[in-house]
């Protein structure tokens, strides 16, 4: 049996690597030719005409510091927030702490467009609801706030990287052994004393590797980039980039991928960086202590005031934009809540944008997408984990790096190398071609959980399911699909909600026929339909909580099954 | 008693979901100044909670404590010092070794904390580092030191300030069993050559024995018993302190009369024997008379019998290495007795042994291990 498994086994990598290699390098490899080419239908006649204009441009610079200022103004923020609060939620006595485990994940439900969307209508410096409310309240000229800009730019990717950033620094702050501050107390210091010298050292390297994310998230963003920064005329790489193949006659998709070339090797270096600073040899290792639970730090006086700013951020994050999304729904024009806008209130938004067949179709293609994708990603993701888990070869090591590779690919700029991939096949400009390139380069999202699924299913336990009379068959219904499924039904969720709010990929790729969601939802916002894309921004919220409620209703059965 | 470290009334509670745990329940101890206080008990006695109130890491319910005769601690004079203002020195049972830091990084920390001048710090870091023999390793990272150098970095920080009194959680339980010994003695060693105050928390015996010269045995949080190790190890009249430390044959007799105050006749499964006994017990009175393994002599075959010999037979030999470990059957009852190794002894065959009237002893009556 097991010869007959290493027989199955070896062209399975064989061919994974060739699936995963064309989805992953392919792309890569596609932007390096054509950034040497001369045009989109002349690929291969050799030209280095691309890198002189797109590195000559005189725009360059400023959207380089612009670029530069932003993401690490994000980042910055985001990772101070998202340490601040697994600070405060995993070592703190602050009330319901219980609630801030949840609560910081909770915005990745809404999409980047949305949030963005919602800021916007309360703080664009014409007619924000909250700039109009402040300017008659104080009665200035003009609102204080101006969104379009570079610090409103900062302000709202940093929120939207939260998430993030909290995950990947509140296991730091579980391991953190906290004798290392009792013996600084010991020793004599204060408590913030104790903060400067002992703790905030100490978790340095985790602080460092949460930083570098959030900068491969930033570098990597659109969502913000686009709807606040492009109208406020602040261009970074990635909304450059987005000019030169959207904004006039003939997009230049040499020129896109020349430039894009660097955001790519840029992320590559980063995401090495941050393997590096996540690696066990970079963390500091302490012996650990038998016993003693981890002692919970007082806030005194500073409690309450600390939960009423926790709780301020989430109405930040979650709740004012979601309630000013549902607001502006019912009403024609963007105007502060008054007794007058109540009485204007209607159903409109809903009808016009329901009525839209650009629309409805954008809707049925992003659910299909969102579907298909999610089942062909999570399929693909099960044979490459599978491999990568349970085959030690160079082959499997191989797989685990590709797929691990694409983890660090800007959506956008590999929008541009599928682009050139797609044009040379018959899928180009279809839906299956969106589908192909959603694939690719989510690819490490389905991957990476999967992984650590298959991980915790010990080979003993199918073996001892052989041992006791099981066919090969029945062990794999019996042990494995249990252990198993709760984690692809998890992941298939991950992945289908990413789909359905895919942006940066999309927006190279859409075209007339093959229209998505949030692409659709771009161009309502740019045309200033703000009661439009308020409706059509929740019909996709509920999307994605239904799609989130009915797998979890399927998982219920096949959780039972695990017992 | 006015002691180094005197704990007065002291109650600790912790809240779990649905039940209110006593960890301390009304402890009252004084520590010997310039001496070494064993805390030694089971885990979940409390000894650690003790040590962790009077480090000012938990805070107690009630009660006070002081330190070096200043209240640090007190429920009625609302008094509540922090950690760093208590003035003590404290080695964790994790060393808890700052990974940042270089190994003199880590001992200087709590000299720069009092703002001792630079060359002082020097100076003092290199005193104490060439006591506890790490002198040429001030630039290592600390982290990257074995366990027992580490232990002694631990210690070295804990020393340099020269605390009032010295805290010891367990510090030897991360270690193998071979250099627990070593660092056993050095650090015995080292605390007896500064005539430092330390309280040691322990719950290994052997430990708690080699290193104190004063042991308190906690218990379900209290204090059962307090003494010199030999008080502990051989005249314990405490059930449980008994059975906790060491091994013990028990059996149980009766008081037939009294030799002297403090010695009784009892006759017991050994037969009639004299132990020492808490005095003025009634004739009649039904006892539990305990002895060690190793108290045991086998007597000479052709000598006169004596006061406390008696004759069983052997029913299992184990061989320990240093001693036999012999099960002998006397009048019904299983006594394991540590004989010494040069003795020929055979499985199935009669035995006669004899044990001191000392080592022999009567528990106190009413108490239950």
């Amino acid at each position: 049996m097991l010869e007959r498994q290493s027989r199955l086994r070896m062209p399975l990598a064989g061919i994974l690597i060739i699936v995963v290699g064309a989805l992953t390098i392919g792309p890569v490899l596609m932007l390096v030719i054509g950034s040497f080419s001369k045009g989109i239908g002349a690929i291969g006649a050799f030209t280095t005409d691309k890198y002189v204009a797109a590195y000559t441009d005189p725009t360059l610079p400023k959207t380089l510091l612009n670029t530069v200022i932003f993401t690490l103004g994000a980042a910055c923020f985001s990772t101070i927030l998202g340490g601040l609060l697994a600070y405060l939620s995993v070592r703190t006595d602050i009330p319901f702490s219980g609630l801030f485990r949840v609560l910081p994940i909770v915005p990745m439900m809404i999409p980047h467009v949305l949030f963005a969307a919602a800021w916007i209508a309360l703080l664009n410096p014409t007619n924000g609801m909250l700039n109009l409310f402040l300017r008659n309240l104080f009665g200035l000229s003009s609102g204080p706030f101006n969104i379009y800009s570079l610090g409103g730019m900062i302000f709202l990717e940093g929120m939207l990287d939260l998430p993030v950033t909290y995950l990947v620094i509140s296991p730091a702050m579980y391991s953190f052994d906290t004798t290392l501050e009792e013996a600084s107390r010991v020793s004599g210091a204060s408590n913030l004393y104790t903060l400067r010298r002992v703790t905030l050292p100490i978790l340095k390297p985790a602080f460092l590797a949460t930083f570098t994310l959030a900068i491969i998230r930033t570098l990597a963003a659109f969502a913000i980039p686009s709807m606040v920064g492009m109208p406020g005329r602040i261009h970074i790489l990635t909304t450059h980039i987005y000019r030169i193949i959207s904004v006039g006659w003939s997009p230049d998709y040499g020129r896109a991928a020349a430039l894009g070339l660097i955001v790519l090797a840029a992320s590559i270096i980063l995401v090495y960086l941050y393997r590096h600073l996540i690696s066990e040899g970079s963390q500091y290792v302490t012996v650990t202590g038998k016993g003693y639970r981890p002692t919970v730090v007082e806030l005194g006086r500073a409690r309450y005031p600390l939960f009423i700013l926790c709780i301020v951020l989430f109405c930040f994050l979650v709740v004012i934009p979601l309630a000013t999304l549902i607001y502006m729904s019912f009403l024609p024009y963007s105007m502060v809540p008054s007794a007058r806008a109540v009485s204007m209130m209607n159903l409109r938004n809903w009808h016009t944008v329901l009525r839209n067949s650009v629309i409805v179709r954008a809707l049925k293609n992003s659910v299909f997408l969102s579907i298909a994708g999610a089942t062909l990603g999570i399929v693909l993701s099960l044979f490459v984990a599978y491999v990568v888990v349970k085959v030690k070869s160079k082959g499997s090591a191989l797989l685990e790096s590709l797929s691990f590779l694409s983890f660090s690919f800007p959506g956008m700029i590999i929008g541009v190398g599928f682009m050139w991939f797609l044009v040379r096949t018959p899928l180009y400009a279809t839906i299956w071609g969106l589908l192909v390139a959603y694939v690719g380069t989510y690819l490490p999202y389905g991957v990476r959980p999967l992984r650590s699924a298959f991980m915790q299913i010990d080979e003993e336990l199918e073996e001892s399911a052989r041992v006791f009379g099981a066919s090969f068959l029945r062990a794999l219904n019996d042990i494995i699909v249990p252990l198993l499924a709760p984690g692809v039904v998890s992941a298939w969720i991950l992945m289908a909600c990413m789909f359905i709010r895919e942006l940066s990929v999309s927006v190279v790729l859409s075209r007339p026929g093959t229209e998505v969601l949030t692409v659709e939802i771009m161009k309502l916002a740019n045309d200033g339909l703000w009661g439009q894309v308020a409706a059509l921004g929740i019909i996709m919220i509920g999307l994605s909580t239904a799609l989130v409620i009915v797998a979890s209703l399927l998982r219920i059965p096949l959780s039972h099954s695990e017992q | 008693m006015q002691g180094m470290v005197s704990v007065k009334n002291l109650v600790k509670t912790f809240a779990s979901k649905d039940e209110t745990v006593t960890a301390l329940d009304n402890v009252t101890l004084a520590t010997p100044a310039n001496r070494i206080l064993t805390l030694l008990g089971p885990s979940g006695c409390g000894k650690t909670t003790l040590l962790r109130c009077i480090a000012g890491l938990e805070s107690p319910v009630s009660g006070e404590i002081s330190i070096g005769g200043e209240v640090v601690w007190s429920k009625e004079q609302g008094i509540s010092l922090p950690p760093e203002r208590r003035g003590i020195g404290m080695v964790f049972q994790s060393y808890a070794i700052w990974p940042h830091m270089t190994v003199f990084g880590n001992v200087a920390y709590p000299l720069e904390i009092r703002r001792t001048p630079k060359q002082e710090i020097r100076e003092r870091v290199r005193k104490i580092l060439d006591l506890v023999k790490l002198s040429g390793f001030e630039n290592r990272l600390a982290t990257k030191l074995s366990g027992g150098q580490q232990q002694r970095v631990a210690l070295a920080r804990a020393l340099v300030a020269e605390p009032k009194v010295i805290l010891f959680d367990e510090p030897l339980s991360n270690l193998d069993a071979k250099l627990r010994e070593s660092t056993r003695q050095e650090l015995r060693d080292f605390l007896t050559e500064l005539a430092i105050s330390a309280i040691y928390v322990t719950h290994d015996q052997v430990e708690a024995l080699t290193i104190s010269d004063h042991i308190a045995i906690m218990r379900g949080g209290v204090i059962v018993e307090q003494g010199t190790p030999q008080d502990i190890y051989l005249r314990s009249n405490n059930p449980f302190v008994v059975d906790f430390i060491g091994r013990a044959n028990f059996l149980d007799a009766t008081i037939k009369g009294y030799k002297d105050q403090h010695h009784a006749i009892v006759s017991c499964a050994l037969g009639d024997i004299v132990c020492s006994a808490p005095s003025d017990l009634v004739i009649g009175t039904k006892v539990t008379i305990y002895t060690r393994p190793e108290s045991f002599e086998v007597a000479p075959p052709s000598s006169v019998p004596t006061e406390n010999e008696f004759e069983g037979t052997v029913t299992s030999l184990l061989f320990a290495g240093e001693a036999h470990e012999a099960e002998i059957l006397v009048g019904g009852a299983r006594i394991l007795a540590k004989l010494k190794f040069h003795i020929p002894l055979k499985k199935g065959e009669k035995v006669r042994l004899h044990v001191d009237r000392e080592w022999c002893r009567a528990l106190n009556p009413g108490e239950e291990a």
